[in-house]
């Protein structure tokens, strides 16, 4: 492959806080960001924990303009939105690639072709906010009942008129393009937790064929509303525990109890490696390969075997040129949710093959939650941070370790990094799997 | 015809070329491609009054809606869309009909070779539920307490139906009826997803990722927040609601927005010698692709069409096809005051005096705007003006714009020479994509 391709830029908001290094300390010391709902009073939900991120201004960070330009827009934008555009912010700030000057009349990035820059982000489909509703909808009812003839007479006009691009999963984009500039590709991938990777595997494939050489992958979602943790406690799959927050979210451990929503967003800046070299870009990692892939087994449910998972990480390595037992550690998606832990352990373990029982699985979903479209997007950045000082950190809450393909759980202690080579992987229950194989840089 | 080679830089190479080799489609006019082709053709509308809930008192009465049908005829296990949305529905008939179209109907295939794109849009919400849930929690504040929204929501909302409404199920549906593994990815960029995911799914073929994929789209925004969202925007035609079929006029001066339609269009793409191996029907090859932001405000375009030109020249380099190549453009032409002008300017940009030359003409005139549906739909229409050597008008064209100038096939279908040609679809939020088929040649 001729056009090979850098990691120059990361851009991470977690439930750990603002930036990499706050989700990168946290894994490293195990110190979980979940807790009690307090974003809505969660007291009738039969789950009423979640990561959320609790200080968040979406307009920092920026130049004045760019500043001024989320604070106008911050009203349409909804908070999945407003934290892609932050993460967006951060990783492209992080490149050190040199900023115009608005004055001088200056392109936004003066060095860089901006129509061969551009972006692919992982989104969800955002419900309304409920309070956007409130108004138009009791302005709606007839003798006691919600009715469209009420809401179509009375109901409309009370609406705020921008409402629908508030919620349109193309707007992190949108914003982000205007914000910088970015007149390159642009799509947005309705991929639930598998989005982020496979808006890594769109952009790679994006920059090895010549149409762009800057590109935005990225993720970002918020599962913490009153409308998706509904919807997820009614399809059974968030934790019920009223235990101890901290300890709520448990991947690959026996006592496991279900996801735990969370929110995020995560943004990687993919180079094309000669012009990062060029310009004496740091260099986080290379993305060697990508592969993704699907569930078979029902639009709710896993595959037993994990064959759908098996496919998206065989292929994620063939496309590196990887053998799976060169890998230096494997960050799995591990939601804590038992029917898909146990599929994706059987899919690791029939991917990864004989070298299953060394190779150290991770996971960082006891810290965060699950972040959605976001969450393989934070992995692979936390990895890229964390692994360089050569220790694979343990699985938070994984203290029984459920023995299902046998992978090597990292669990109590940390284990040492024998290869620069990591795998990430995520899937979507009853949907998307993907995967990519990054090398570390030091 | 003389083909002058690819331009270097878009990686469109002629080593692997992608056929379309099969076509499933579900339309406001007709509950197959024969069907909607002979209705278009013949200047029939799809436009009627929205029977689908009850849209009287809203500003907007008509849409153009898919005939009734039974969808369970296209799926092994009814109870498997039961809780469905109608664009689920759509989907799995279009994609049965494409697999049908190519022979590939209960194989044989090679399920890890064979993959989705689906430019697929939002479920149907129940928004019923919703709005008695957010009545429920509605203080006097007027602010939605998640406690009351949860006591009512969580009784009365059905699981599967909520789940239903992510956008990534119909892709999700798919895989799980015929087992497809290959790379899956579901993508929503507004008006321009199905372009793109064609564009992008035969990317994956010429990558290696895969030899067959399904791609298109599916959606209906025809529901109560759909056709708000729009009313509110004032994106969508209102008038005259005693004659519907009025309402959409693309590139008349008395146009007024765009109708909402629904549907699917699903195509098969392979690569060739695939489906030379095994003597499939060839309806056109797909030989350029282009896309683009234009990074420019959030629902205006470009005044001087940067990003429409910018994709639309993308897909002729990738081709290798000069403007005066093109036989047929098939316009975005939605019927917006804007879009319209900036496209006629774009093609001007782009085409020179070819220009003049070279008909354009918007299906949407009479099939409606399909959303996420509507660059398949369209590319369809282009692929049946190379087999038949016509080409669909553009209806209710009856007052010239001065600023819409070109040769619009205005008000009757035409016999042309027909062997390239152009797709083209803007997205909402500025996502651009353009595609060139071809008719094929060995």
């Amino acid at each position: 492959m001729d056009r090979r391709i850098a990691i120059t830029g990361l851009g991470v908001l977690s439930p750990c806080g603002i930036g990499v290094g706050p989700l990168a300390d946290a894994v490293r010391d195990g110190r979980s960001a979940v807790g009690p709902v307090t974003c809505f009073d969660p007291a009738l939900y039969p789950s009423r924990v979640a990561g959320e991120i609790r200080e968040f201004d979406p307009s920092a960070g920026v130049r004045k303009d760019q500043s001024r330009y989320v604070k106008k827009m911050a009203k349409v934008m909804a908070r999945d939105i407003q934290l892609a555009v932050a993460a967006s912010n951060q990783a492209i700030l992080d490149t050190g690639l040199p900023l115009g000057d608005p004055k001088a009349d200056e392109p936004v990035l003066p060095t860089v072709d901006h129509t061969r820059f551009g972006m692919v982000f992982g989104t969800g489909f955002i419900p309304t906010e409920l309070d956007d509703l409130a108004g138009p909808v009791r302005a709606s009812f007839v003798d006691g009942h919600f009715s469209l003839k009420g809401w179509g007479a009375h109901g409309i006009s009370q609406m705020f008129p921008l409402w629908l691009l508030k919620y349109l999963p193309n707007m992190h984009a949108c914003h982000t393009g205007i914000l910088w500039d970015a007149q390159g590709p642009s799509n947005s991938l309705t991929s639930s937790d598998a989005g982020g990777l496979l808006a890594m595997d769109e952009c790679v494939r994006l920059i090895r064929r010549g149409t762009a050489d800057l590109m935005l992958a990225g993720g970002a979602e918020s599962r913490v509303t009153p409308v998706l943790m509904l919807r997820y406690c009614l399809l059974h799959r968030l934790s019920e525990t009223r235990g101890d927050p901290a300890a709520a979210c448990r991947p690959f451990d026996l006592d496991r109890t279900g996801q735990v929503s969370g929110e995020g967003a995560a943004v990687l800046v993919l180079e094309e490696r000669r012009a990062a070299e060029k310009r004496a870009a740091r260099i986080y990692g290379e993305v060697l390969g990508t592969g993704t892939s699907t569930v078979t087994a029902g639009v709710n449910a896993c595959d037993e075997d994990g064959r759908g998972i098996a496919a998206a990480v065989r292929r994620a390595l063939a496309d590196a040129g990887v053998a799976p037992g060169d890998l230096g550690a494997v960050v799995a998606h591990g939601t804590a949710l038992p029917m898909q832990d146990r599929s994706e352990a059987r899919g690791l373990a029939a991917a990864l093959g004989p070298a299953a029982g060394q190779v150290p699985v991770t996971a960082t979903k006891g810290v965060t939650g699950n972040l959605g479209a976001a969450g393989g997007l934070a992995d692979v950045a936390v990895a890229l941070v964390l692994l360089r000082d050569g220790r694979v950190p343990p699985i938070l809450n994984c203290t029984r370790p459920d023995p299902e393909g046998g992978l090597a759980l990292v669990t109590g202690e940390p284990r040492p990094l024998a290869n620069d080579l990591i795998l990430v992987t995520s899937n979507a229950i009853g949907g998307q799997t993907a995967a990519a194989v990054v090398r570390l840089e030091r | 015809m003389n083909r002058p080679a690819a331009r270097p830089g878009h990686g469109w190479s002629m080593e692997r070329r992608i056929v379309i080799t099969g076509m499933g489609s579900v339309t406001p006019l007709g509950l197959t491609y024969e069907e909607t082709w002979r209705n278009l053709l013949a200047g029939k509308s799809g436009i009627r009054p929205i029977a689908i809930f009850d849209a009287s008192t809203f500003p907007t009465t008509f849409a153009a809606q898919v005939p009734d049908f039974d969808a369970a005829r296209y799926v092994k296990d009814p109870a498997s869309i039961e809780k469905a949305g109608r664009n689920v529905r759509f989907a799995m008939a279009a994609g049965r009909m494409a697999l049908e179209d190519a022979g590939l109907l209960g194989g044989p295939y090679d399920p890890d070779r064979f993959g989705i794109y689906l430019g697929s849009g939002e479920g149907i919400l129940d928004f019923f539920t919703l709005c008695e849930s957010i009545a429920h929690g509605t203080g006097p504040d007027g602010k939605v307490s998640a406690v009351g929204f949860a006591e009512l929501g969580l009784k009365r909302y059905d699981p599967m139906r909520e789940l239903e409404q992510e956008p990534n199920m119909p892709a999700n549906h798919l895989a799980a009826e015929y087992g497809l593994r290959g790379p899956t990815f579901s993508n929503l960029t507004a008006c321009a997803a199905s372009t793109q995911g064609i564009g992008e799914a035969a990317d994956l073929i010429r990558t290696r990722r895969a030899d067959l994929m399904l791609a298109g789209g599916t959606h209906s925004m025809i529901h109560p927040l759909g056709v708000t969202g729009f009313n509110l925007l004032t994106a969508i035609s209102t008038e005259p609601k005693d004659e519907p079929w009025r309402a959409s006029r693309p590139f008349d001066r008395d146009r007024q927005g765009f109708v909402l339609g629904e549907g699917s269009t699903i195509m098969v793409l392979e690569e060739l010698e695939h489906a030379r191996a095994r003597g499939a029907r060839i309806w056109a090859e797909v030989v350029g692709f282009g896309t683009s932001a234009d990074a420019y405000r959030m629902t205006d375009i470009h005044p001087e069409g940067r990003g429409p030109v910018a994709a639309m020249r993308m897909a002729l380099e990738s081709a290798g096809i000069r403007p005066d190549q093109v036989d047929y453009i098939s316009a975005h032409g939605t019927g917006t005051t804007e879009n319209d002008k900036v496209e006629t300017l774009s093609v001007k940009l782009l085409f020179g005096e070819h220009a003049r030359k070279v008909p354009i003409s918007s299906v949407k005139s009479t099939l409606g705007h399909l959303i996420a549906a509507a660059g398949a739909t369209e590319l369809m229409t282009c692929v049946l003006a190379i087999r038949d050597q016509v080409l669909p008008p553009t209806m209710n064209l009856d007052t010239p714009d001065p600023e819409c100038d070109l040769d619009y096939v205005p008000n009757a279908a035409r016999k042309a020479k027909v062997d390239v040609c152009m797709s083209n679809s803007f997205g909402f939020g500025g996502q651009n994509d353009a595609l060139v088929v071809r008719r094929y040649m060995p």
